[in-house]
């Protein structure tokens, strides 16, 4: 195959979420000598901009979603492996540790997140649902995260969200996370007030109050950053 | 000394763990998505999602529905998360809950008592109305709060009740203590409200605030039994958990009926506006059989948008609802999750659309309101409740074509704002707690906005007559609220 050839067909094995064929085909972008970060941009990533484009049209759906994420993270591993270290921290998206806060097991907003940023390059370790303050402080310093992403649906597990900031602000690790939160009763306010270093309306915004947090690099320091952008 | 339910819950247990093992992982990126899709190819179901026409006027694709998502409660089962083992179930199973299925529910003592019954698309009898929805309350307005929400014994049947900020001041964290304590102190507070509003003997129906079942078994025992209700929520359609058993099994020691629902989403695990509904129709025939509910509590919602008022929910919820409806007598209380919050023209739309849907498609009961969809404190007043009671009970007898023409009309009102809805509101800017009415800017809004759907085929003063509680001020419709 040509090398647009095997491009192509990786990106529609990452649309498509196909793990297998996307890890063949990126093996094989290597061996043809094509570059890991054009197998990046042109073939991996345009796949995740398919189906995160038919996602938000309503023509794919979280299943796929978090099957395309999937074959993504996968397609990654396999890039930076073949990067030099300062190529890959260049490329590299970021580490997100991800969960559902105490109490709550409805996780199904926080699915299409985690989804979306890994179909976005990220990587995602994802706790799951009903997770213990400390979990999140644990996972993140075991996997060196960036951010520290929390979502809830039940105001009575809003509290566990400033618990997660305050527990990682007084064993010192502030400045190390950003810390963002989500869900259906958490309000701009409530993020700002708990100290929360970002809040988002939806998945979408989400992922680019990521990237703008990687970009900014002052975890717990700076002001925190509101995404709407279904505001009028 | 136990009914049947125990036993049969009993075995349902006994299933979560011997049934098939299977990562949950597999269950909702694999399973669910594969066997949707295909029953729907199977039944010629994929693509009938009708945007021109949200309420379905279509017997035979309400039925078609019904034998798809007979077939997927059969194919499928439920999942039980802390198990990680799927409770499959047999027809025999499914056919004795139809068979075994109470003739109605009787809910409240005395003569607060309401009947719940199954009901028929276009059916005349006036399903119920429970109220509000768990939209979180201050706890100094809580009592007045909800003493305003049932002042009108024909508007309000039932109580669920908004959720606490806080039990005595502290902040409630879900599965402490305080959540415990927050149960019974819930129920408490709901006891004297009713007492103060003059109707004691209301059925309750759950408490509002409990997310675990630590906050039921606190506020169980102060409301037990005289046809009082325990709510059971699934975390996701066709998913279950072991807190969904305790809640259950709390409730029937405690002599509750069972209430007791999953959500199915579009954009989620179904897929599609189609798969979603065809989720909703399997829920609604699981539930009764594997978590033995007296009455479910399934709806869809709308990933995207946050709650189902736009166009794919309100056809996903008629069609799903017009299914059971049509075949069994299984009763529903089916929810409205309104975006909009008080003092808003869009949330008296999004509610009229909504209620009138659930209504003639065969919806026993409902609970409402999802003022400002739940996001803020204090976004309540007793007008949406009102509001949404005055829609539901009204629209008993309308044909689906009649609906469908007027929720024509009102969508293209508030359907844009939909991912940017009005915030309104809150209580004390538009409703005086003392006095137990509106103030002057939603009353002016709210006789508005009624006598603007009243003008478009609204039947709202057919449920009461020409006199809204006694107190229509002229001729026209304009009421003293």
């Amino acid at each position: 195959m040509l090398p647009e050839e095997i491009l192509a067909k990786l990106s529609e094995a990452v649309a498509e979420g196909d793990e297998d064929a996307s890890l063949e085909l990126v093996n094989e972008a290597i061996a043809a000598g094509i570059e890991p970060l054009k197998i990046l941009n042109d073939g991996a990533g345009k796949g995740m901009d398919v189906v995160s484009e038919q996602y938000n049209n309503g023509e794919a759906f979280l299943p796929e979603l978090v099957l395309a994420g999937d074959a993504m993270s996968r397609v990654i591993e396999v890039i930076f492996a073949n990067m030099s270290q300062e190529e890959a921290a260049k490329s590299k998206q970021g580490v997100v540790v991800i969960g559902q806060a105490k109490g709550d097991v409805h996780d199904i907003g926080k699915n299409v997140v985690a989804a979306l940023l890994a179909v976005n390059g990220f990587e995602v370790h994802d706790l799951g649902i009903d997770v213990e303050v400390k979990t999140f402080a644990t996972k993140a310093q075991e996997v060196n995260a960036d951010i520290v992403a929390v979502s809830t649906l039940l105001t009575t597990s809003l509290p566990y969200m400033s618990d997660i900031a305050n527990y990682i602000r007084d064993t010192g690790n502030r400045e190390k996370y950003n810390i963002i939160v989500g869900g259906g009763p958490v309000t701009p306010q409530f993020a700002t007030d708990m100290g929360a270093d970002g809040w988002s309306r939806n998945a979408f915004d989400c992922v680019e109050l990521c990237k703008q947090l990687m970009a900014r690099k002052t975890p717990g320091k700076g002001e925190i950053i509101l995404i709407d952008s279904e505001a009028k | 000394m136990y009914n049947i339910k125990v036993q049969r819950l009993l075995n349902m247990l006994d299933k979560a763990y011997t049934g098939p093992i299977m990562p949950m992982k597999e269950w909702d990126t694999k399973v669910i998505p594969k066997t949707i899709k295909g029953i729907l190819k199977k039944y010629g179901l994929t693509g009938t999602l009708d945007l021109e026409n949200p309420i379905n006027c279509d017997d035979d694709l309400a039925d078609t529905f019904f034998k798809a998502g007979w077939e997927l409660a059969l194919e499928l089962g439920m999942y039980c998360e802390d198990t990680e083992r799927v409770i499959k179930i047999t027809e025999d199973e499914l056919l004795e809950t139809i068979r075994d299925y109470q003739a109605y529910n009787i809910l409240g003592e005395g003569q607060d008592q309401v009947i719940m019954k199954p009901r028929r698309p276009e059916d005349p009898y006036a399903p119920l109305v429970a109220s509000s929805l768990g939209i979180v309350c201050s706890e100094e307005n809580y009592i007045p709060l909800v003493q305003g929400i049932v002042k009108y014994p024909k508007l309000v049947d039932v109580l669920h009740g908004p959720t606490l900020a806080t039990v005595f001041g502290r902040t409630i964290r879900s599965g402490t203590p305080y959540e415990t304590l927050m149960g019974n102190y819930e129920s408490q507070l709901k006891k004297e409200a009713l007492w103060r509003a003059g109707r004691p003997g209301m059925a309750c129906t759950g408490v509002a605030g409990a997310s675990t079942e630590y906050g039921h078994l606190g506020g169980a025992p102060a409301v037990a039994g005289r046809g009082n209700v325990t709510m059971s929520l699934c975390p996701v359609e066709l998913k279950c958990t072991f807190s969904n058993f305790h809640r259950i099994i709390q409730g029937l020691n405690y002599g509750h009926k069972l209430r007791v629902g999953a959500f199915s989403y579009i954009g989620g695990y179904a897929g599609p506006p189609e798969g979603a509904a065809l989720a909703c129709v399997a829920n609604d025939l699981l539930i009764p059989t594997v978590l033995q509910s007296d009455y479910t509590s399934s709806y869809v919602y709308d990933i995207q948008l946050f709650g189902n008022c736009g166009r794919k929910a309100v056809w996903a919820n008629s069609v799903s609802i017009q299914a059971i409806s049509r075949n069994t007598a299984f009763m529903r209380n089916k929810i409205v999750n309104e975006t909009a919050g008080p003092c808003t023209e869009m949330f008296m739309y999004e509610a009229a659309v909504g209620l009138m849907n659930h209504c003639v498609s065969g919806a026993s009961k409902t609970t409402q309101p999802r003022s400002a969809g739940g996001r803020y404190t204090d976004y309540i007043t007793p007008v949406e409740c009102w509001w949404s009671g005055d829609v539901f009970k009204s629209c008993a007898g309308m044909t689906r074509k009649q609906a469908n023409e007027i929720a024509k009309k009102i969508l293209p009102k508030y359907e844009e704002k939909l991912h940017a809805p009005d915030k309104g509101l809150p209580i004390k800017e538009c409703f005086d707690l003392q006095a137990q009415r509106p103030m002057d800017n939603y009353i002016e809004l709210f006789n508005r906005v009624r006598n603007e759907l009243i003008d478009l085929g609204m039947p709202l003063d057919k449920a009461f007559g020409e006199c809204y509680m006694g107190k229509v001020s002229d001729k026209r419709r304009t009421i003293v609220l």
